[in-house]
């Protein structure tokens, strides 16, 4: 059923929306005339308080999805998710390694948060030219504090042994591209 | 030595690496999320079963499309618009006699006087009954502004209309609800 504004016109020519208005107005003591004198007035806004009463009960309900949905969730991206972007590991031919983009792009972004006031964000990584080593762009949010003196030197060092050491390619190159700042 | 857990991260940060595939980054998302969107779709659909495949299929389209949104500050908006409009196409899918009434469930919100408690249940669960007489457009802005607290803008947008349209929806969403709540006044 359609409705139109007409069907919420009080008799007294007001219409709901401006007794909702004014129900603040009300409520702190400031009341018109037309506000104090007007029955139809005083029942919408006995309805509206009403309203307002469930409404705050609604807003801070808590029902919970079920505890499983997370991980039903999780398991439909996983699956969606197909592996790309992957790169060589250095090997003893003829066998054959590779590694994904993004386990090294996790690898890269856990170093450089253990640097106090930085947050790691995207992290793109491509071959170079030799097949043991990788290119990154790295972009990171900072602490608006500001940063301790030698804190970039700090990631590019903890990222580049970190490469090194927990993948076993080395990192050719590495920009850090600053993105953001952060404030918790 | 400092490692942040993912929970510990702010929005931003998390979409930026969720967009550069990092699951644990995305999982603490919808931790963080699975919540609200949950109960939206709740008081959209009022079925916890359909709330929970629409939920579902809600945080898996936008891994998906994570690459497509522009500004990794406006997740959230983007969330609520996508959940809002699976709902409105999962009712649009039903047959029309098929709207299905509310699931009682308990509102578990404390409160320290039992005798009130009862009363303000009660017309809480009023209210829940009273908000499947709205149109689906309706009950979504009027959902989306007055418990989710989202701003007109956003709303207009994710319905794809005008401020003033989504003002007026959700005044007389507001009218129509006050007149179910008359006889607790």
């Amino acid at each position: 059923m359609a409705m139109n504004d007409a069907d919420y016109m009080l008799p007294c020519g007001r219409d709901v929306e401006t007794v909702w208005d004014r129900l603040t107005i009300v409520d702190a003591g400031n009341a018109d005339e037309h506000d104090r004198s007007c029955p139809h007035c005083r029942a919408v806004r006995e309805s509206l308080r009403a309203l307002r009463a469930a409404v705050d009960e609604l807003a801070s309900e808590t029902v919970e999805p079920p505890a499983d949905l997370v991980g039903r969730i999780m398991s439909a991206v996983r699956a969606d998710s197909r592996r790309r972007d992957m790169l060589p590991l250095p090997s003893q031919d003829p066998n054959e390694a590779r590694i994904s983009a993004q386990a090294i792009a996790s690898v890269l972004r856990f170093a450089a948060d253990t640097v106090e006031g930085v947050r790691a964000r995207r992290c793109k990584v491509r071959q170079s030219d030799s097949a043991d080593s990788v290119e990154v762009e790295l972009s990171i949010a900072v602490s608006y504090r500001g940063l301790t003196a030698g804190a970039y030197d700090l990631v590019r060092e903890r990222v580049t042994s970190a490469v090194s050491a927990r993948i076993g390619v080395r990192l050719s190159r590495l920009d850090i591209v600053v993105a953001d700042v952060f404030d918790t | 030595m400092v490692t942040q857990t993912e929970a510990d991260l702010d929005d931003a940060t998390l979409v930026a690496r969720s967009r550069d595939g990092d699951m644990q980054s995305y999982e603490a998302l919808v931790r963080r999320y699975q919540g609200p969107m949950y109960r939206l779709a709740l008081r959209m659909l009022g079925s916890t079963s359909d709330a929970e495949d629409a939920v579902q299929e809600v945080f898996l389209t936008v891994w998906r499309r994570l690459a497509q949104l522009q500004e990794d500050r406006a997740f959230v908006g983007w969330l609520y618009r996508t959940t809002t409009n699976r709902c409105l196409n999962v009712i649009r899918a039903r047959r029309p006699q098929a709207d299905v009434e509310l699931d009682e469930h308990e509102s578990t919100s404390t409160r320290t006087r039992p005798d009130h408690a009862a009363e303000v249940s009660e017309q809480m669960t009023a209210l829940g009954q009273a908000l499947t007489g709205l149109t689906p457009e309706q009950r979504a802005c009027w959902l989306l502004r007055e418990v989710h607290g989202r701003s007109y803008d956003e709303i207009a947008q994710t319905l794809g209309t005008t401020t003033q349209a989504v003002r007026g929806r959700i005044s007389r969403a507001r009218a129509q609800l006050a007149e179910v709540m008359a006889p607790w006044r």
